[in-house]
């Protein structure tokens, strides 16, 4: 089941003189993790805040095509509030999605729920399994704007998590955080995909997000130039040519590949894609 | 932070303290100059000192020490001027009103006050208009502060001759402005996504009123309707 559908969208920002987003036909599913991998001003955060129905009403712009959420409209005023607190959006910068009026980490985990009406008891049992699950539970006394940023990025995360969310929009979540941080949002995602909900990460990091996706979606100047399941988009050539590249092994293999004078199939495409992978295929 | 041993400022409902910084404002012009404000002034900040926000009295003086001396020159020193009446009746309703307001200030908890909006069943956005008012100062001071460091491991010198230090003035602000506008928008979106527009909110430790708070609300509301009746009888 799709839980977000793209349909011929189109989105011009303000001003722009060509579209962030053209003619782009995509669905999200419940249950996976989609990764939108392109290069900077390729159009995945743009996708992700067309997605949410945060754009163009917060940004400003013009949108074209069909975009549903949840099934609903997500820019309707109508399908706003029954859409409140089923899609979770997070992006880079942690220190600009708290909510400013949190004493405490656990009061930051349940502002969102106490938003939405929830009764304490609930709100309680959320904000603990939340900040646990992100393992930050021992920060709960803790003024949020005084953590640092990869302390932040999780306290954020558990804020999203205690709403159990249908839908997962995330913009570069790690990058604020250290690599146990990455690997337990990696956790997280997966989790929740396995959960039910649809996870869309959009992230430029080709080998911390390989393990975690189910698929890849590659943009390329606002378009959709690549789609399939990670191992073969990655390791083709054409992820070189029209897309960002692909993981740090696989470059290795190209460039090693580019040096030689004879080709060498051990060296050629489809390119090895993490270290075991590698070593598989050379010794 | 709320218990027992918790200052009274930190203790009161959320409600009060805004209540009596508002009450003390009014006052500040109803009550008769010079002795009016100067009154004023020793009560609010023996008010202050005995809440537990002694910090507040200092604020509330340095920020009033310019102004204080300008009074001073404008109405004793200067020929023409109004006198030593007028400038100590100015000089007390300034220090009572800046102290007050530190104290709101420093007293302040949004999550607190969040929750107390929450029970009387007024809107989050009422609220957090408030509350992002009583926030604005602190953190355009915490920007202001992160930027100026920044431009000065750029190379930007912030001492030396007024002329130069006018010029730097520029690399300052702009940033801070445009900054400011731009996390207006991100944070925007990023209350949108936490149900800000919701309509009813749980209050997560509802606050109640104390004995303390219900004679502070009820003094401040005594000593308004005294000094607006003396404005409305006095000749």
């Amino acid at each position: 089941m799709s839980a977000i559908e793209l349909d011929g969208v189109g989105f011009r920002y303000p001003g722009a003189g060509t579209e962030a987003l053209a003619d782009v036909s995509v669905h999200f599913r419940a249950g996976e993790v989609t990764w939108l991998y392109g290069a900077v001003g390729a159009g995945c955060t743009t996708m992700l805040l067309v997605a949410a129905g945060l754009a163009p009403r917060h940004t400003g712009g013009e949108l074209a095509g069909s975009v549903r959420l949840l099934g609903a409209d997500p820019a309707a005023p109508t399908s706003r509030e029954a859409l409140l607190g089923r899609a979770a959006f997070v992006t880079a910068t942690p220190v600009l999605q708290l909510s400013g009026v949190a004493g405490t980490v656990w009061e930051e985990v349940a502002f969102a729920p106490a938003n939405l009406g929830w009764t304490r008891e609930r709100i309680g049992i959320a904000a603990d399994a939340a900040l646990d699950r992100l393992g930050v539970g021992q920060l709960r006394e803790r003024d949020p704007a005084s953590l640092s940023g990869g302390e932040m990025q999780r306290v954020v995360l558990a804020g999203m998590l205690a709403l159990t969310p249908d839908v997962w929009l995330l913009d570069e979540p790690g990058a604020a955080l250290d690599h146990a941080g990455r690997r337990t949002l990696a956790g997280l995602l997966a989790a929740e995909a396995a959960r039910g909900a649809a996870v869309v990460i959009a992230s430029e990091d080709a080998d911390e997000t390989l393990a975690v996706a189910d698929r890849v979606v590659v943009l390329d100047g606002g378009r959709v130039a690549l789609e399939g399941a990670p191992a073969s988009v990655l390791a083709g050539e054409e992820i070189w040519t029209r897309g960002p590249g692909s993981t740090s092994v696989a470059e290795l293999a190209r460039r090693a590949a580019g040096a030689r004078r004879e080709p060498v199939d051990a060296l050629a495409a489809p390119y090895p894609l993490d270290a075991a992978e590698g070593l598989r295929r050379w010794t | 932070m709320n218990g027992r041993s918790a200052p009274l400022v930190a203790r009161a409902h959320p409600f009060t303290p805004l209540v009596l910084a508002a009450a003390i404002v009014v006052l500040a012009f109803a009550l008769p100059a010079p002795r009016g404000p100067m009154a004023l002034y020793a009560a609010t900040a023996a008010l202050v000192a005995l809440a537990g926000a002694p910090r507040a009295l200092i604020t509330g003086a340095i920020v009033c020490l310019p102004l204080w001396f300008f009074l001073f020159i404008l109405h004793v020193a200067l020929r023409g001027g109004d006198g030593l009446d007028a400038a100590l009746a100015q000089g007390a309703r300034l220090g009572a009103i800046a102290t007050a307001s530190a104290a709101l200030l420093r007293s302040f908890r949004p999550s607190r006050f969040l929750d107390a909006m929450a029970v009387r069943g007024l809107s989050f956005h009422a609220a957090y208009l408030i509350v992002a008012t009583l926030q604005s100062l602190p953190r355009l001071r915490a920007r202001a502060h992160a930027i100026q460091e920044a431009q000065r491991a750029r190379g930007l010198r912030l001492r030396g001759a007024p002329l130069g230090r006018l010029r730097a003035l520029v690399p300052l602000t702009l940033p801070l402005m445009l900054g400011s506008l731009a996390e207006v928008d991100d944070r925007a979106m990023a209350l949108e996504t936490r149900g800000v527009a919701a309509r009813r909110r749980t209050p997560l430790a509802p606050p109640s009123w104390s004995g303390w708070d219900v004679l502070a609300c009820s003094a401040a509301a005594a000593a308004l309707l005294l000094a607006l009746g003396w404005r409305v009888v006095s000749p």
